[in-house]
């Protein structure tokens, strides 16, 4: 159904490119979010043997006033640093693109401290790679660093591109250049591949002072970098992530990075739940989006992936700090020896 | 755990109805009047009902039932047996049924003292020209055009129906085949009151006839119009009963969209609809449902669906409209292997109360039942309600029933009461049933964000994908679009209705 989906998507360019004055402050004023617990109840009555069995599920609900969970990141300790002097910052005549210091985070709602002082720096044109076991803090720092609303950031700073993270709303640090690719993206039912990507691009045309695209003019677009991530027409058509296979998740991510761009690209275990040939394939389409000026930034726990993306910095993670820097060399001794091997070293 | 200790209500009501015709056994020759000025006179028989019933007759109800009767009995002079049928057998039956009040189960949640404390005015004559001028005519055909209960024709066009279908008013029928088909099924179920009100005050039976292996290619578009309405304030309630049955013979297929619109702004009216569906043996029946009355309207709709083995019934609905809109479906299985597929949308975007009470009731093996009801409120004073039963009976083997309601509150206060219910006898079924009630997800909507998406477009986008999900199972692009138009208009961009689309 060509047509639906394209009006679908002309209603969706309309939504982006207008603000209602009404509409604010009925639905979206953020102070007045109702956040209401979910309550997902899915019973399964699979009966072999006789059941007299009668469920009822009445919920009775009032929205109550709650706080929103979206929280300014609080920022402790001060921030003096002269911002455009630190993206002049140079290695070999590459641009600094992303410093981290000292960053400490904590989950929102526990308070639980998860990032204990991270420093990282990457510069234009450079892969890393950061390793750990599980728990410890890799994927929360890829989240904190695009402005999850799961975790607060206590303490530390992050300058990207000279700008202050800290204070950009996650929408702002995607425009400025930068793409996480998730772990286990969302499945937005309802919300066609091809809108989605419309409205992400569109957002990033406004946000240069380009011309926004058209539904069609923006098919097109996309058609060309299908053939990318090896995926077939349908694949727009079909609702963000909805029914996705793992591998065709991680398709799916790499394909946005592809029609969005990015300097820097997070790439948060794009490697997990993924056969050789979706590995390859996904791995394929990173190293063709690879220039000189973007950067990648990978979290995985295996070296498979690093055998495909040839990173120049692996970091190794635990308890939230990065205990060890090294070359691609790190990769195989731990691959060896485990991470005990790394950290007593 | 046995289904009696669970379910007090329902037996209730059971036992309750097994009283009263156990009590007042009644031939169905007998007419009952609640007109004393009737051309008929009340048999000795019927007197005597009366009298029994006395006490349980409620005199509201009685005195709506008489203004019926007397709106009806000027203006038919030959009335056609089935419809007749119709008329007797409802009178009989409101005789033991009072006004709704939230002490009844199925009215818990749902205040109908609106009407109630309103003047009723049965539409008694079929609208003027000057009624209908404001009614486009820019129509999708075949089309049906019922103007506060009457069909109007210079409005309608239905050209291009297979041969053998019959579509219009009951007393134009010829075949006398079909209006003996059409008396054996009408009226064989017993609803509420709002049912048999219907029954008393329709002032036609328009019927819908599909041949035994007949296909019916696009939807016969039944529009129902209410023009006649009364300002906001002014406490006068103008009612209209359409009635519509459907009968799909064996074998047979047709899509029919049902679409209630009439009046702009806060116009005052009661349509109270029924629509009755006979699914024959392997037919197949497609429903659309529309409803986008006025805000001040009472909108209360019955569809009523019986299921012969291996037919199917799909069905979905998007309705905003009313102050009060209350829809009651039935779907009763008689025979196997049916499919039944629900998927339905609320909105209630204003001091409204959006009402789905549902009940499918399977009684022989390998059904196939799905349903889906989603409801988006945005305003707090708005409400909805959701009451859905499903009953796999003990000879229900191997059904597959599987139901799923989710609900969207958008802001404080914002009310939705939600009852899905599965009652199972049969031992050998597959049933689940959730029931979800939240705000837009957190994680969809930093997904949005984390690709540059403003949280205020992405909220848009989430709320009208959350409706699309049921839209989108509309058959007919021409229904979808105008359909996904009210949505934007009504939720998303109530400021700047003209510049959308």
């Amino acid at each position: 159904m060509p047509s639906a989906t394209t009006i679908t998507a002309a209603t969706m360019a309309h939504c982006s490119s207008s603000t209602s004055s009404l509409y604010p402050k009925l639905l979206s004023n953020s102070t007045f979010r109702t956040k209401c617990t979910p309550i997902p109840r899915l019973f399964t009555i699979s009966a072999n043997s006789s059941i007299h069995s009668t469920h009822f599920c009445s919920v009775s609900h009032s929205a109550t006033y709650r706080r929103s969970l979206r929280r300014i990141p609080v920022v402790s300790g001060t921030l003096t640093v002269e911002s455009t002097t630190l993206y002049s910052d140079e290695k070999d005549g590459k641009k600094l693109l992303l410093e981290v210091k000292d960053l400490t985070a904590v989950i929102a709602e526990s308070k639980q401290k998860i990032l204990n002082g991270v420093n990282l720096t990457v510069y234009e044109g450079e892969v890393h790679a950061i390793m750990g076991k599980n728990g410890s803090g890799k994927s929360t720092f890829s989240k904190v660093l695009v402005g999850h609303p799961d975790y607060e950031v206590t303490g530390g700073t992050m300058i990207f591109k000279g700008q202050n993270l800290l204070e950009m709303d996650p929408e702002e640090r995607s425009l400025s250049g930068m793409f996480m690719s998730f772990q286990s993206p969302v499945a937005i039912p309802g919300v066609s591949n091809a809108d989605f990507l419309n409205m992400a691009y569109n957002a990033r045309q406004k946000k240069l002072g380009l011309p926004e695209l058209g539904p069609i003019e923006f098919f097109s677009h996309v058609y060309s970098k299908l053939d990318l991530v090896n995926m077939k027409m349908d694949f727009l058509n079909r609702n963000v992530n909805e029914g996705f296979s793992g591998g065709e998740r991680k398709r799916n991510e790499i394909l946005q990075l592809a029609v969005l761009g990015a300097d820097l690209a997070i790439l948060d275990e794009i490697d997990s739940g993924l056969d050789v040939d979706a590995l390859q394939d996904v791995a394929k389409a990173v190293n063709g989006l690879l220039t000189p000026n973007n950067s990648v930034l990978m979290i995985t726990h295996y070296q498979r992936l690093l055998d495909y993306i040839k990173p120049a910095y692996i970091h190794i993670m635990e308890n939230g700090k990065i205990v060890k820097t090294g070359d691609i060399s790190l990769a195989s001794v731990l691959e060896k020896e485990g991470y005990k091997g790394i950290t007593t070293a | 755990m046995s289904a009696s200790t669970l379910t007090p209500n329902l037996l209730q009501t059971v036992s309750t109805q097994f009283y009263s015709l156990s009590q007042f056994p009644t031939p169905s020759t007998s007419r009952i009047s609640f007109n004393r000025k009737s051309k008929h006179p009340i048999s000795s028989k019927s007197a005597s009902i009366l009298t029994l019933n006395a006490a349980l007759s409620d005199p509201f109800v009685l005195q709506i039932a008489e203004t019926f009767e007397d709106s009806l009995s000027s203006s038919s002079s030959s009335t056609p047996l089935p419809l007749q049928k119709l008329r007797d057998s409802s009178s009989e039956s409101l005789l033991s049924l009072s006004w709704p009040t939230r002490k009844d189960e199925p009215f818990r949640f749902t205040d109908t003292s609106f009407i109630k404390s309103s003047e009723i005015q049965p539409i008694t004559n079929p609208p003027q020209d000057s009624d209908i001028a404001c009614i486009s005519s820019d129509i999708h055909l075949p089309n049906l055009t019922i103007v506060d209960g009457y069909i109007v024709d210079s409005l309608s066009g239905l050209s291009g129906l297979p041969e053998g279908v019959y579509v219009g008013s009951l007393a134009k029928l010829t075949s006398e085949g079909i209006v003996k088909r059409v008396s054996e099924f009408v009226s064989n179920f017993e609803g509420d009151l709002f049912w048999s009100l219907n029954g008393v005050g329709a002032p036609d039976l328009i019927v819908v006839y599909v041949p035994e292996g007949c296909r019916v290619d696009g939807p016969l578009h039944l529009r129902y119009c209410s023009v006649r309405g009364s300002d906001s304030g002014s406490k006068t309630l103008p009612v209209s009963n359409p009635r519509v049955l459907v009968l799909v013979e064996k074998g047979g297929e047709v899509s029919i969209v049902e679409e209630f619109v009439g009046g702009d702004g806060d116009k005052c009216y009661w349509t109270n609809a029924v629509l009755e569906v006979i699914i024959g043996e392997g037919a197949t029946f497609s429903h659309s449902y529309v409803q986008t009355q006025s805000l001040g309207a009472a909108h209360i709709k019955w569809t009523s669906i019986r299921q012969e083995s291996a037919s199917t019934y799909k069905l979905v609905e998007f309705s905003s409209g009313g102050k009060l809109s209350r829809h009651n479906l039935h779907v009763q299985q008689v025979g196997s292997d049916t499919v039944t597929e629900l998927s339905t949308l609320h909105l209630s975007i204003k001091d409204q109360t959006q009402d789905l009470h549902s009940s499918l009731v399977l009684d022989h093996p390998r059904g196939y039942t799905n349903q889906l009801h989603k409801c988006i409120v945005a305003h707090p004073r708005g409400q909805a309600v959701f009451d859905g039963n499903v009953r796999v009976n003990r000879y229900a083997q191997q059904t597959d029933a599987g139901q799923l309601t989710r609900s969207l509150l958008l802001v404080p206060q914002a009310t939705v009461n939600v009852k899905p219910n599965l009652q199972i006898i049969a031992d050998d079924v597959k049933c689940s049933h959730g029931a979800a009630i939240s705000d837009l997800e957190d994680d969809q909507l930093f997904y949005f964000q984390a690709r540059g998406i403003d949280l205020e477009t992405a909220r848009k986008a989430l709320i009208y994908s959350f409706g699309a999900e049921v839209i989108d199972r509309i058959p007919f692009a021409y229904v979808r679009e105008k359909v996904k138009k009210d949505i934007v208009e009504l939720l998303l961009e109530p400021a700047t209705v003209k510049s959308v689309v």
